[in-house]
């Protein structure tokens, strides 16, 4: 069970209205605003050049420093290298006192907030002003941002005018250009009369020391304009070395972070420039401009761990939030860092923040892999948030997970269990049901929101010998890799591929010695049941007796693929396990590519809608062969339903651990299917098949969910 | 239609879609159009940054025969008040409709930032292309300036149930006024 308190604030998330409506309406608008803004402009070569420059900053990033501070005092700023927070917060508040500073006006720092700067000069007596208007609400609310970019989308404007109602002892109406121009009031006031600005910067150039800043609200100029002072608090991952690498970052952080090609500021500083110091007498000079570099070892550390170092090429646009569906339901408060959230949030808290609080909330990630697709800075997201589980699981793995997953890499003990299980499923199961609805007490999560599919009478493994397969002149030999959905639930989709293959002129074998791919104890960060599963299959499958290995579940595909990875230190399996992977393909990808696709069909009118599985579209980039299949086939009509990329909610034990979050995500499925109007959804994964047929008859909604195998065998009259 | 007005259209368009407007013209047409946008507007007083340009265009005496109060000096102190701003900026990007102020002087940044209108003037030769353009041109700079400053559309926010609302701490509205110098 995940941690308690963990549970709580998910559901105290849920129960939010505005944020899911609010967040909901932003995260489902997004892709295409993004999209839109990248018109003209190459996003993966764009994305390229950001990891090269800023791959280059951290190869060389104590010379970037020194650049930095070179460059940036020459032009009349003072520079700090902070190597804890603990200094950097020492010398900011020293710098503060010596200056006889009362009040700061802030424009949005993050590194600022890791060194708790607002709290500690606070405690001072310093007034210190949040000014981007999301931060100051929530200040006002004393919270912290739900969004990286967007702090305060958790409040509705009702909420947001009473909190103005209390500050400004005036009655403010929940009128949202009202709210904005009381926000402008009273901003103005704190502008003009701060001591000092404290500014964050999206990137800091080595070469000619200027830090810059990018804001639509105008509140980042008026920081770096009106006050005498101004200091800049950035961390040592902002660095670029020159003024031409920091283009790139301009390019994709508007178009990431909001949809737009260009904020409405962007602002270049370097070194010290002209302030007014005197209002009255209009005397001019020089303002006192300050650097501090933050390179604590929490930095540090992410450059010196192999896995994680490309969190350095981070932009920091909040993309992998807007498109995670878990973060979309839940916000940023879940992944209680005041400063960080999302899937890169979970990593930098653990690095920056906190190593224990990284170590639960890793766990809300689905590992669909959608961050990844959009990440400015081409990160690994899922891959580095499995590497954080891991980790966590080799210090102290959950006595029951280990259990289970313990049983399910024994093989015969597994398939023994999954067999008594078929026999004692009728239980749970009301008479001509084909799916259990309701399952009692601890498990009563797993059926919340759906039904399960009751486990095959007869499994595959024994009904494969009995198919009977007549191709004359076969052209080659493929074996088949059920994985455990399709053996022991879906026995005709199993059926179906053999049929289907066969027809094209393949002779399919399934060697009986395989077992579960390993994915669950992957996903779960059991590195060592997962490795013992990869040596078991990477035997049974004997790859070198077969021209392809078939498997018609993506996940069990992508796993095939990446045994090699966890034989990688045993030079015997590991060529083993290349050859497997080599070898693999999920059934549509390997269907189109020996020429499966036809024109035949039945006729008869069948109306489908496509939802693309996580690992076939993004880990596979199988998305086209699996729709022209589809298509071509006589009868078949397809209608694309709304986000059909977007995770079922499934995600393997996901839905298991987080049954509160992944309904609501089933259930935003089940209404872009229903809208559709399909008869039948066409998927390519038993996962995804499970989950969603499991919604639609807990709905009680007359719509059928097929694996493309079988739509193909059926048209095609092969079963 | 010539190379220079494809470059204004352009300019024009994406200045547009970001809630901006501006307008192409000569030196002599210039104060009259600002004079007759701020009185559209309800502007009733004004902070200018004078350059060699904006006094040839005689925007001063134009705006305040106009009855329009103008400050020249002690803008830090003026900026606080004045509900519109003028000032020169020294480049243009026509692809995102963008302005762009090089230098230090304070008082442009002023201007540009604090008021409730804000004009902005740009010689029509000085807008390039694109954003490429433009940091191919920062990059070949000797010196970068101590300040340089985009500035994309009057200022604005979403940060209320992301509703998108302009004016928050900057200009609740923004025109550019291009000089036809090509």
């Amino acid at each position: 069970m995940a941690n308690e308190a963990l549970k709580q604030e998910i559901q105290s998330a849920l129960r939010n209205t505005t944020l899911s409506r609010t967040l909901g309406k932003f995260c489902e608008t997004y892709p295409e605003k993004r999209l839109k803004s990248y018109a003209g402009v190459n996003f993966e070569e764009t994305r390229d050049s950001i990891r090269e420059v800023k791959g280059y900053a951290a190869e060389h990033i104590d010379e970037m420093i020194e650049k930095f501070t070179k460059n940036c005092t020459a032009r009349g700023g003072h520079v700090f290298h902070a190597t804890s927070t603990e200094e950097a917060m020492e010398y900011v508040r020293n710098l503060v006192r010596e200056k006889g500073v009362k009040t700061i006006v802030k424009s949005k720092s993050m590194a600022s907030e890791e060194l708790h700067m607002n709290k500690v000069l606070g405690d001072d007596g310093v007034l210190v002003q949040e000014t981007d208007l999301g931060e100051f609400i929530i200040a006002l609310e004393g919270n912290t941002p739900v969004h990286m970019v967007m702090p305060a989308l958790h409040l509705n404007k009702e909420q947001v005018a009473d909190l103005f109602t209390d500050y400004t002892k005036e009655k403010n109406e929940p009128i949202i250009a009202e709210e904005v121009k009381t926000a402008r009031k009273v901003m103005r006031e704190k502008f003009t009369h701060a001591d000092m600005g404290v500014s964050g910067a999206n990137v800091a150039v080595a070469e000619t020391g200027t830090v810059f800043t990018m804001t639509n609200e105008g509140n980042g100029r008026m920081v770096g304009t009106l006050p005498k002072i101004h200091l800049y608090v950035f961390g040592i991952e902002k660095f670029v070395n020159s003024l031409s690498d920091a283009r790139y970052i301009f390019k994709a952080l508007p178009r990431n972070g909001t949809g737009q090609r260009l904020t409405t500021y962007l602002s270049l500083y370097t070194g010290a420039t002209e302030v007014c110091l005197d209002k009255d007498t209009d005397e001019k000079g020089p303002k006192e401009f300050y650097c501090v570099i933050l390179d604590d070892p929490g930095r540090r550390e992410i450059l010196a761990d192999e896995d994680f170092r490309e969190v350095y090429d981070c932009i920091r646009c909040g993309a992998c939030l807007d498109v995670c569906p878990a973060f979309a339901l839940l916000g940023g408060h879940v992944y209680g860092s005041k400063v960080y959230t999302g899937g890169i949030g979970t990593i930098l808290s653990h690095f920056l923040v906190s190593e224990e609080r990284a170590e639960q909330i890793q766990n809300i990630c689905l590992q669909c892999g959608r961050c990844k697709e959009v990440c400015g800075g081409g990160l690994h997201i899922p891959e580095m948030i499995m590497k954080l589980r891991e980790r966590s699981t080799e210090k102290h793995q959950n006595p029951t997970y280990k259990f289970a997953l313990d049983a399910v890499s024994d093989r015969k003990l597994f398939h023994s269990m999954l067999r008594i299980a078929s026999i004692a499923q009728p239980a749970f199961m009301k008479p001509g049901q084909p799916m259990m609805r309701h399952l009692p007490m601890f498990l009563s999560g797993l059926s919340e929101g759906r039904s399960l599919p009751k486990i095959a009478q007869v499994p595959f493994r024994d009904i494969f010998p009995t198919i009977p397969q007549n191709v004359e002149n076969p052209k080659g030999k493929i074996a088949i890799f059920t994985g455990c959905l399709l053996d022991f639930v879906y026995v005709d989709t199993a059926t179906a591929i053999i049929k289907d293959l066969n027809s094209i002129g393949y002779v399919v074998d399934m060697p009986m010695g395989q077992s579960c791919c390993g994915a669950p104890a992957t996903y779960m960060g059991d590195r060592k049941n997962a490795t013992v599963t990869a040596k078991l299959n990477v035997d049974a499958m004997s790859a070198e007796n077969y021209d392809y290995i078939v498997s018609a579940c993506p996940t069990c595909t992508h796993q095939l693929r990446e045994y090699q990875e966890f034989l990688k230190d045993d030079p015997e399996y590991y060529e083993k396990a290349k050859a497997l992977g080599e070898k693999a393909y999920d059934f549509c990808k390997l269907f189109h590519m020996l020429g499966g696709l036809s024109d035949e069909g039945d006729g008869k009118e069948m109306n489908i809608t496509y939802h693309d599985s996580c690992h076939l579209k993004r880990s596979m980039g199988v998305y086209e062969e699996q729709r022209e299949l589809l298509t071509h086939t006589k009868g078949v009509h397809l209608t694309e339903m709304k986000e059909s990329d977007v995770c079922c909610g499934f995600g393997g034990t996901y839905s298991i651990k987080f049954p509160e979050v992944a309904t609501p995500i089933l259930a935003k499925k089940i209404e872009h299917i229903k809208e559709t109007g399909a008869d039948t959804v066409a998927v390519d994964c038993p996962g995804c098949m499970m989950q969603i047929s499991g919604g639609l008859d807990a709905r009680g909604l007359d719509v059928d969910v097929k694996h493309t195998a079988v739509i193909i065998a059926e048209k095609r009259g092969l079963m | 239609m010539g190379a220079a007005d494809v470059m204004y259209e352009r300019f024009d368009k994406n200045l547009q879609a970001v809630n901006g407007n501006s307008w192409l013209a000569t030196v002599p047409e210039a104060a009259d159009i600002i004079v007759n946008a701020f009185k559209e507007n309800g502007i009733p007083d004004t902070c200018l940054c004078e350059t060699p340009l904006l006094k040839e265009m005689g925007l001063k005496k134009a705006l305040e025969d106009a009855g329009i109060t103008v400050y020249t000096d002690h803008i830090r102190l003026h900026s606080e008040t004045a509900k519109g701003g003028i000032c020169e900026t020294q480049c243009g990007i026509a692809d995102l409709g963008s302005v762009l102020q090089l230098g230090d002087d304070v008082d442009a940044r002023l201007v540009a930032g604090m008021s409730e209108y804000y004009i902005g003037i740009v010689r029509l030769s000085t807008i390039v292309d694109d954003y490429d353009a433009m940091f191919d041109q920062l990059c070949a700079m000797e010196e970068l300036p101590t300040f340089v400053g985009f500035i994309t559309g009057p200022s604005r926010t979403a940060d209320i149930e992301c509703v998108s609302t302009v004016g928050v701490h900057g200009p609740l509205k923004l025109s550019i006024l291009v000089v036809a110098d090509v």
